[in-house]
């Protein structure tokens, strides 16, 4: 049952009240009743799983798309944006999970794009006024360190996410101020610290009587940020929780409609001296990576957290055959690999990459392309691609990860990201591989996707693949792993089974011995 | 509907347009016939530009090649070789010069726009340089190679006149047939969309992206080779630039194609379309007498307004 909504007291005069949202795409009805305030001077959450329908309530208050029914107010004045402009105007202002700034503009360059720019008597660009401008609305943020007139692409994601944000806050001189912010996932490209410094800044927005509406499938961020939660379940508000009233598996079960969610699961932290060695280096030398050492072994997940630049990606995409090496190399069962994904699939391991979009699907492809795109030898005969074969190869995976989607001919793009990321999993797994690589497996994935994401990897580990994780995220490196491996600086500084490992312990060796190199 | 098939639409409606104001001569079996040998070459050359497309490149070079392959075929023919030997040759020009721009593009990452504005003119100065730049015509040709670009298949006759499928249409189709399975029904065809798709996404999954792209440009090259070689024997002779206005038409013919798809990517069948309108409207505009230099902004126009009328309707659904 859906707890009820009177629980929940909303503060009179709400910056943001939707009083129903109704929108269709095609066949998918991706919101259906849904309803939604935000008061002043409020942090509130929007939770639910992928397909829910946030991203695209999300993208009805930006105005990037026409809803089919929309009735919504603004400090009691009522919205209907028909672009981005409308919801500017408004003052709406939107930070997103995907970065979306063009690598060669400056900081400055970036923040105030679309905004006019301030001009010398002459016409011409003021850039020290720009740039003095860009440099105080960082320091506002606690930005400080970041150099206006830096160009983005050499920016660290983090401070590129920050950056965006900076931009969100960028007050025109004319305009009318801010009264909403939205933040879409903005942690999931960010350490701990550069979370730390965004949530200061949400705070202390907060504290001018901003609302702030904030969407995170991070259940910590969540409780430690928001004063109220809406939930959202197949495109209905399902539930309207006080933060302080309620608790994890009350959301859990509200998103996903059933008991239970991730309580209750330890990880296994079986023993490993008797598996066989699937892949192994030894003074492995990139540019990211310093003297590494490392087996990994069937049957068992192994999982690599540290710090950004600690080199656990790094490490990754060594073994996926997309590094450059200045030392070292990989085996493959004993067999030397050469440095190239096609040899690493060649050999037997499979790569789900970070970057969903970016890396993994070919958006306009379809379901059954993106699966089989490494297989293809396996559904063509010389050269030709038997059809049939593809459908049936492509379905059978499909349903063994869960994928929904209207057929497996459905292009990528059209499917929620929780979908997407099974369909790139399912890719891997449809070689059978001896080795599973996997880079951030749940990135951006909600919680009931994500269970299911799991259970299929810890399948995987037992049926005898060597499954080898790299995430930012400690939570699930103790749900996923048997065997942890802590990187910094480019090296292993700490590798244990990881029920002989505390949260405490593994945060302890990435951090420490960083603040011992910057020392030395 | 209207978004996947407006171009098809626009095709019909031009043929509607023209059968109306000429009705005696335009719909006419024998008229079609001789639009899809004026279009043969044309079609040819952008069918294998489509494979280069699809992998989000493109190939500015395909005119001179046409120039240089036909030029290499007549002057091997003038120096006494057979008809054979001839084709072979220019043909193996034609893949090799295909096979430095995909070295270019794919291996030294130049590019496609600057690697081939400077082959393109690369092949243009060595298709002068075979013939001294002058043209290779009359008895250097030997009849069979002239007969073929102008004969064809008599199919019949109607009202009393005969009707022949053109050599150079028979050849259009052999190669849309090729082009087709080669894009829609191999393993091959499936990683040029996924490369065109997504090219960092598609070498993590293991495809060898920079091979792929090679193939592509030595196919685009190929088709280009042909294409000069079908020009040469319907002229009996070859003249160094004669391919060359071909390139912008090849590449205007995928662009129009690309209008028909929802995903916006080539298809092939979509660059049939492309050439037919093309090619229509060239002899539709013949046939009501319109001087040559209006034909030229018009077709322009249609070109620059079927994509902006595509890209609208693209963005307002």
């Amino acid at each position: 049952m859906p707890p009820s909504t009177a629980a929940a007291t909303p503060p009179p005069e709400p910056r943001l009240r939707v009083v129903r949202a109704d929108h269709r795409y095609g066949a998918t009805h991706a919101l259906k009743d849904a309803h939604l305030t935000v008061a002043a001077g409020e942090v509130h959450a929007l939770v639910g799983e992928n397909g829910a329908g946030k991203s695209t309530l999300i993208r009805l208050l930006a105005g990037a798309e026409t809803a089919d029914v929309f009735s919504a107010t603004i400090d009691g004045r009522p919205y209907t944006p028909r672009n981005p402009a409308d919801a500017r105007r408004a003052g709406l202002r939107f930070v997103h999970q995907e970065l979306n700034v063009a690598p060669s503009l400056s900081v400055a360059e970036t923040v105030h794009l679309g905004l006019p720019y301030p001009r010398t008597p002459l016409g011409t660009i003021d850039w020290r006024t720009l740039n003095t401008r860009t440099a105080d609305t960082l320091s506002k943020l606690q930005l400080g360190h970041i150099n206006p007139a830096t160009v983005m692409h050499r920016l660290s994601a983090g401070d590129a996410m920050l950056v965006t944000l900076a931009r969100a806050l960028a007050a025109e001189p004319d305009g009318p101020a801010a009264g909403l912010y939205v933040f879409d996932e903005p942690t999931a490209a960010l350490s701990a610290r550069e979370a730390d410094r965004l949530f200061d800044a949400i705070l202390r927005l907060r504290a001018t009587g901003a609302g702030i509406l904030y969407v995170s499938h991070r259940m910590n961020e969540i409780f430690d940020l928001s004063d109220r939660v809406t939930v959202l379940r197949n495109g209905a508000t399902v539930g309207v929780f006080d933060t302080s009233n309620t608790d994890r598996a009350a959301l859990v079960q509200a998103m996903t409609g059933r008991e239970g969610g991730l309580a209750g699961r330890t990880p296994k932290g079986r023993g490993d001296a008797e598996q066989p060695v699937v892949l192994s280096v030894r003074s492995l030398q990139t540019r990211q990576l310093n003297e590494v050492d490392l087996d990994v072994q069937a049957g068992l997940v192994t999982v690599v957290v540290g710090l950004p630049g600690s080199g656990r990606r790094a490490l990754l995409r060594a073994f996926a055959g997309d590094a450059t090496l200045h030392g070292g190399q990989v085996h493959v069962l004993g067999i030397p690999m050469k440095q190239s994904p096609h040899a690493a699939w060649q050999a037997g391991v499979a790569f789900v990459p970070d970057e969903r979009r970016g890396e993994g699907l070919w958006l306009s492809g379809s379901v059954a392309a993106n699966m089989l795109l490494p297989h293809l030898g396996r559904v063509t005969r010389a050269g030709w691609v038997r059809r049939r074969h593809e459908q049936r190869e492509a379905e059978a995976w499909a349903a063994r990860v869960g994928v929904r989607a209207r057929g497996v001919r459905q292009p990528a793009w059209e499917l929620s990201g929780g979908n997407q990321q099974k369909v790139v999993l399912a890719r891997a797994l449809a070689g059978q591989p001896q080795a599973l690589l996997l880079g951030e497996p749940t990135r951006g994935v909600d919680v009931g996707a994500k269970e299911e994401i799991y259970d299929l990897v810890r399948n995987a580990a037992q049926q005898g693949t060597a499954v080898l994780v790299a995430t930012s995220d400690l939570e699930e490196a103790f749900t996923l792993a048997d065997r942890m491996v802590v990187m910094a600086h480019g090296r292993i500084v700490l590798d244990a089974a990881a029920s002989d490992l505390t949260r405490e312990a593994v945060l302890t060796a990435a951090f420490r011995d960083a603040a011992e190199e910057v020392a030395a | 509907m209207i978004r996947r098939y407006g171009t098809l639409i626009g095709l019909v409606g031009i043929v509607v347009v023209f059968s109306v104001l000429r009705p005696d001569t335009f719909m006419t079996v024998g008229n079609w016939l001789n639009i899809t040998q004026q279009v043969s070459i044309l079609a040819v050359v952008a069918f294998a530009s489509t494979v280069v497309m699809v992998t989000g490149a493109f190939d500015l070079s395909v005119g001179t090649m046409a120039s240089l392959a036909g030029m290499v075929a007549a002057a091997s023919m003038q120096a006494g070789l057979g008809i054979g030997v001839a084709i072979a040759l220019a043909l193996a020009v034609a893949a090799a010069g295909g096979a430095v721009n995909g070295l270019l593009v794919a291996y030294l990452r130049i590019v496609p726009f600057v690697a081939t504005l400077g082959t393109l003119t690369m092949f243009g100065g060595l298709a002068l340089m075979v013939s001294d730049g002058s043209t290779i015509f009359g008895r250097a040709i030997p009849q069979a190679f002239g007969a073929f670009g102008r004969g064809g298949l008599p199919l019949g006759t109607v009202d009393g006149r005969a009707v022949i499928l053109p050599n150079l249409t028979i050849v259009a189709l052999i190669v849309l047939v090729l082009v087709w399975v080669l894009l829609e029904q191999t393993g091959y065809g499936r990683r040029l969309y996924a490369v065109g798709g997504n090219a960092v996404a598609a070498r993590l999954a293991g495809v060898r992206t920079r091979l792929v792209m090679l193939g592509a440009f030595v196919v685009s090259g190929l088709g280009a080779g042909i294409g000069g070689l079908m020009l040469t024997s319907r002229l009996a002779s070859a003249n160094p630039t004669q391919g060359d206005g071909l390139m912008l038409n090849a590449i205007a013919a995928v662009f129009l194609g690309v209008t028909m798809s929802d995903e916006g990517v080539p298809r092939v069948l979509g660059t049939l379309v492309g050439v037919l309108i093309l090619g229509v409207l060239a002899n539709g505009l013949t046939q009501l007498q319109i001087d040559t230099y209006v034909q030229q902004v018009l077709t322009g126009a249609i070109v620059v307004g079927a994509v902006a009328v595509g890209s609208v309707r693209r963005r307002a659904s």
